[in-house]
């Protein structure tokens, strides 16, 4: 877990007068809106459809169970009782009043928390694997690059005013699971062939409304070398930066522009000319940061467990759970538990106040006090012992969140679409809801087998859908919801963007072609355990369209 | 032939609370069938400027125009995204009242 030295603290105070400084003087009139807006921008506020929004980071999607239980706390004292958790591993507030923002983040900063550079034309929150620290085939634990990146980045005074906003993504592991490709630089730990650990850095992947899959920039960088190159990588970007047309003004389109090759040329020429010394982290800091990601002493157990075994038999809700919602952790006797946020009929990524607190208990008890938010809007608790996962399964049972769906039909990521956002075209979660009370049965979820459906409300494609193996993104017809249709999205290290199958399906017809689509795909696949995106990837199109528009 | 007017009203948000208001006739309303509606193109100039008074006066953020139908009498708005908006909240129940509702579904 990372920790806030003296400075940070002090800083984050000051920001919070300073803000509080800021609120009273647009309540007055000192400031007018245009004037406020940045600023309040700058600290995670935006104003949408119904009301204020407090988008708060949560560095790499890593807290534990006091800042849980303040987040809990900010819920109940000061919205509605409920917060949603987003793609980039954060949490928004959906209904807080301007008045109370400078308490809130008042709050956050008591637990080491913030809502700085979640919005804004900046290197926003970085995010990383789930299963830090978990995963066995993890090169080193990518939080302790994540965090130097936080330290680096945040407030960077060069990098404050980009052309546009900026994501990062870390991993460990050479099984994606942040959606490395699809970022404005991703990086993955390596090793190269002498057994040194490095980095390979992917640039120019993004979303929104030009979709692309990011480029190898270099396939090893040094380890010492990590924030120098990216000072140089941003630098290049920046000075490119086109603030005449926020659409073509992301890192993606001055890749795809200039062509990779000079993109990297003019990269290792500013890193060459750079005092990489000034910029580098010193060791031992690298050293004392890595001693907060050090893992948990986790006492040897053996790897089967007879009261694992016993409570499956006997709750086959725990064990068509723990089969589905567990992955394995590299210490023998225990796994990462995904509480899935996604059940069915429930707002995708919406957790209410006593659901937090209850993740909150049992991470302390039963997790070394420790959550993890994922990009699929699904929280983990990544060190539970198998003696202790039944437990796990009723506490969460007790607040509703034992859905066994995770990376099935129903475990939908959404945007907040037209139910919240200004910017949004459609609503995605009523959607998302649709299709998840169509395939409720955790037997017909099982029998499908993987399948990602990624819902954006806009073109900004908040809820990833071109990379959903089945993507929606909802548009505005002459003001009637439509829904466009993509197939063979992948966020993962075999990344693709999905192919639109034609026109767009009223709001009623979704759920039914989601079906057809779904059945059409029972029927095609080879053996039932070819998955969806390898059925898609073996037929193609065609089949699928044909099983959507033949009496459309 | 020059299109007909279609009939608008001003909206905004609240500066304190967010929330959707309508310019009405005593002031700003949450309440969009007490707004006031332009029916020609000089009461919405008027319209306008008493919505950008509300600015002004540190009241509300951001008035701009929504277009409403006058078919059931009261106003209306034609888009749904501005439905939405004028209803004040998401379109299905949420936070702890989904949890609610999602149970009694299962």
């Amino acid at each position: 877990m990372y920790r806030y030295d003296e400075f940070d603290h002090r800083f984050v105070q000051e920001r919070v007068a300073e803000f509080r400084s800021q609120v009273t003087r647009r309540l007055d009139g000192s400031l007018n809106e245009n004037e406020f807006k940045p600023l309040r921008l700058m600290n995670g506020l935006y104003l949408q459809l119904h009301a204020y929004m407090l988008r708060v980071a949560i560095p790499y999607g890593t807290l534990d169970s006091a800042r849980m239980r303040m987040l809990a706390h900010i819920a109940e004292k000061w919205d509605r009782g409920y917060g949603h958790f987003t793609t980039r591993q954060n949490i928004q507030f959906n209904w807080p009043k301007l008045s109370d923002v400078p308490d809130i983040l008042d709050a956050l900063a008591s637990v080491e928390m913030h809502a700085i550079q979640t919005s804004g034309n900046c290197i926003r929150n970085t995010t990383s694997d789930p299963y830090a620290g978990v995963a066995a085939d993890e090169v080193e634990d990518p939080r302790i690059t994540a965090e130097l990146i936080r330290q680096w980045s945040s407030l960077h005074p060069e990098f404050t005013f980009l052309g546009r906003k900026f994501k990062i993504a870390v991993t460990g592991s050479a099984e994606d699971r942040t959606a490395l490709k699809v970022h404005d630089i991703g990086i993955q730990i390596v090793r190269n062939t002498a057994g040194e650990t490095g980095y390979r850095v992917l640039v120019g992947g993004g979303l929104g409304r030009t979709p692309m899959i990011a480029k190898e920039l270099r396939a090893f960088l040094p380890r010492e070398d990590l924030l120098p190159y990216l000072e140089a990588a941003l630098r290049v970007y920046n000075l490119h930066g086109r603030r005449d047309n926020k659409y073509k003004a992301r890192i993606k389109i001055l890749v795809h522009e200039i062509g990779i090759e000079e993109y990297a040329r003019q990269v290792e020429a500013e890193f060459a000319a750079l005092d990489r010394d000034a910029i580098a982290a010193p060791v031992e800091e690298v050293a004392r940061i890595a001693a907060y990601f050090a893992p948990p002493k986790l006492a040897a157990r053996p790897a089967e467990s007879t009261a694992f075994e016993r409570a499956r038999q006997v709750d086959p809700g725990f064990a068509a759970w723990a089969s589905q919602n567990t992955f394995p952790h590299r210490v023998p006797g225990y796994v990462a538990a995904t509480i899935s946020l996604k059940p069915i009929g429930g707002a995708p990524g919406d957790a209410t106040a006593e659901q937090m607190r209850a993740m909150a208990d049992l991470a302390e008890k039963y997790s070394r006090d420790e959550l993890r938010v994922t990009h699929e809007q699904n929280v983990v608790l990544p060190h539970v012992a198998l003696d202790d996962l039944h437990s796990v399964y009723r506490g969460l049972a007790g607040v509703g969140l034992d859905a066994p769906n995770k990376g099935l039909v129903t475990d939908i990521v959404a945007c907040p679409g037209l139910d919240y956002c200004a910017l949004a075209t459609a609503r995605s979660i009523p959607v998302a809801q649709n299709i998840a009370r169509r395939f409720g049965s955790t037997a017909r979820q099982k029998e499908i087998g993987p399948l990602s459906i990624k819902i954006s409300g806009c073109i900004n494609a908040c809820g990833h859908h071109h990379v959903g193996h089945i993507g929606i993104l909802g548009l505005d017809k002459a003001g009637v919801e439509s829904y466009q249709i993509t197939l063979g999205g992948d966020a993962t290290e075999t990344a693709a963007l999905g192919d639109r199958t034609g026109p767009g399906f009223g709001y009623d017809e979704v759920a039914d072609v989601i079906e057809k689509l779904v059945d059409r795909y029972i029927e095609l696949r080879e053996v039932p355990q070819e998955t969806f995106l390898q059925t898609y990837r073996r037929v193609g199109m065609e089949p699928f369209k044909e099983a959507i528009y033949a009496t459309h | 032939m020059a299109k007909a007017f279609a009939p608008i009203v001003i909206t905004a948000n609240d500066l304190v609370e967010g929330d959707s208001v309508f310019l009405g006739p005593e002031g700003w309303t949450r309440d969009i069938r007490m707004a006031r509606v332009a029916r020609t193109a000089e009461e919405a100039t008027a319209l306008d400027a008493s919505g950008a008074q509300g600015e002004t006066q540190n009241l509300v953020v951001g008035p701009y125009r929504v277009e409403v139908s006058l078919e059931t009498g009261a106003p209306v708005p034609v888009l749904r995204r501005e439905q939405i908006r004028a209803s004040g909240v998401p379109t299905i129940p949420v936070g702890p009242a989904a949890i609610e509702a999602a149970r009694e579904a299962a």
